[in-house]
């Protein structure tokens, strides 16, 4: 039957697809954990001839690199806990209301993620030299807040929609303060999404290069800065080793996440689960 | 419930935040792209006069070949994306191994999660001068030195992070099909190849456009991908824009450029979402 040979030729066709695209995605993660670790001075082909450690000490070694991690780590810090608080605050204030602009007011609030980053960071950069404001760490802080505030005030939305009404109610029946009902039952249960909200902010702020290239300055830049710019100039394998540190970093985030949150409420799950 | 004093106070901080740090900037750069530009000097005098000629320098062939590439290539790479992430959502949806699931979702997410840079560099490495993949590349006819290498190699960045989003997201709405609609389908005498046509890629409408507006408006904001991958010789509006900033200092013409980035990246995303939304009510 020729419908059963066209299913069968389209199976094929599938499955070499996903084999094929699981490899490209596999790749260069491999090759570069490989290439990380390579013993060699240069860049040679795979496989490296033996092992050492050389590129992550020449990276540790390398105050350029250090001197954008700390700045890195720094602005991270800051600019998650301020988006955290930034973004309780206004999700708890958009929550309770429940006028028309309510919806308005939750796009203008996620505006920032249908923004093209090297416009706003090119917005920022121009709006405040206007005010004379021209020191690196102040200028990152700003950008870093309005990339990751979006996420953190969409994680706690997300959170609080998923909470029962009546629970909140019932402490206030029961004779609790507004205050106290808050603390004691709302932000219990909202907290895993403020969690998941936070490491999302952390991923975005220690990622972003098209925000912070436009609000550096010469002695105050971030570390994937640093690393895109001696990516263009030569190609030296101590970045490998930075990435191999970042990828950890990532699992090590995404594993937090499975822990605090699950997965599945992070990606959302369908009816009909096989 | 009116927002009352208490509400008001909790929006204080946000307010703040986005009108300085996103509002007044962005009215700002709506300013400062009508501004005269003189040559030689640091962006535009405060008191500059205003003009239109920013902007009519965007309709010249050399500008608009910028956006037209960047809009071709973020198409494609779309387009190829959700070819490979819908039968591998199908796949980890349908075929795989309760047990296995987990752990190839948790790869995903992990893939999708990893930062740019190492994307990037991680490609340049396996494509680049002693990368393994290199010969695949100059086996199928694409020789290194040529802009079809360049461009692939940008095509590829935006798929290693396209194809992993993608294929998250069309796993709820796969989900959220019912199989027993294409067990009918099949009972009923369809080959498998029509049911999926007529039963399955219907009802994963919404999903796939979604999908494909994530990936579009990712791929046009692209920045670090085509600036590491493209050579200087691939160049997308956002690297476009960098360039007037940095190395001439022409900031009138890079908020020209970026005001009418920000516009079709925004009409883009209502144009498809009403469209989305119109035709295929929840």
């Amino acid at each position: 039957m020729s419908g059963r040979l066209v299913d069968n030729v389209l199976r094929l066709v599938g499955l070499v697809a996903i084999g094929t695209i699981i490899c490209f995605l596999l790749t260069p993660i491999v090759v570069t954990a490989i290439m990380a670790f390579d013993s060699r001075g240069y860049l040679g082909p795979l496989p490296p001839p033996s092992l050492s450690l050389r590129w992550f000490q020449r990276f540790f070694s390398d105050d350029y690199f250090l001197r954008g991690l700390g700045v890195s780590a720094q602005l991270a810090l800051l600019s998650v806990t301020i988006s955290v608080c930034v973004g309780v605050a206004t999700a708890f204030a958009v929550e309770r209301m429940s006028f028309a602009g309510k919806e308005a007011l939750i796009s203008l609030f996620l505006s920032p993620l249908v923004v093209p980053p090297v416009v706003t960071g090119f917005a920022l950069l121009l709006f405040l030299s206007h005010l004379g404001i021209i020191d690196g760490f102040t200028r990152l802080l700003c950008g870093h807040i309005i990339i990751t505030a979006p996420y953190t005030i969409r994680a706690t939305l997300t959170g609080l929609a998923g909470i029962d009404r009546s629970l909140t109610e019932a402490a206030l029946i029961l004779g609790a303060t507004e205050r106290k009902a808050f603390w004691d039952v709302t932000f219990p249960l909202a907290r895993t999404s403020i969690v998941s909200g936070a490491i999302f902010a952390f991923a975005v702020s220690m990622d972003d290069v098209a925000v912070s290239i436009m609000l550096t300055d010469a002695k105050t830049y971030t570390l994937p800065v640093a690393l895109i710019s001696s990516m263009r100039a030569n190609f030296d394998l101590s970045i490998a080793a930075a990435s191999v540190m970042l990828m950890t970093l990532t699992a090590i985030l995404i594993l937090i996440l499975e822990k605090s949150v699950s997965l599945n409420r992070v990606i959302g799950q369908g009816v009909f689960r096989s | 419930m009116k927002p009352g004093r208490g509400s008001l106070l909790l929006l204080s901080p946000a307010g703040a935040v986005f009108l300085g740090f996103f509002f007044l900037p962005m009215a700002g750069l709506f300013i400062e792209s009508f501004r005269i530009y003189v040559p030689g000097s640091i962006g535009s005098k405060a008191d500059a006069p205003f003009t239109l000629a920013n902007y009519g320098e965007l309709l010249t062939p050399s500008f608009a070949g910028f956006f037209f590439e960047t809009l071709r290539i973020s198409l494609l790479a779309s387009l190829v994306g959700l070819l490979f992430a819908f039968p591998l959502a199908y796949w980890i949806t349908r075929s795989l191994a309760a047990r296995w699931q987990p752990i190839v979702i948790g790869l995903f997410v992990t893939l999708m999660f990893l930062s740019v840079l190492v994307r990037t560099y991680a490609l340049e490495l396996t494509f680049g001068a002693v990368g393994p993949l290199r010969p695949l590349l100059v086996e199928i006819g694409i020789s290194p030195n040529s802009r079809g290498y360049i461009e692939t190699l940008v095509i590829a960045g935006l798929l290693h992070y396209i194809v992993p989003m993608a294929t998250l997201t069309l796993l709820g709405t796969i989900q959220n099909v019912d199989p027993r609609l294409f067990d009918a389908a099949q009972a009923l005498g369809a080959p498998r190849w029509k049911a999926h046509l007529g039963v399955t890629l219907p009802l994963c409408m919404r999903g796939l456009l979604a999908a494909f507006l994530f990936a579009f408006t990712f791929s046009i904001s692209a920045f670090v991908i085509p600036m590491i991958l493209g050579k200087g010789r691939v160049l997308f509006i956002s690297n476009l824009i960098y360039t007037r900033f940095s190395e001439i200092a022409n900031y009138p013409s890079g908020a020209a450029i970026s005001i009418v980035l920000f516009v079709v990246a925004i009409a883009i995303v209502y144009g498809m979402s009403h469209l989305v939304n119109k035709r295929w009510k929840t």
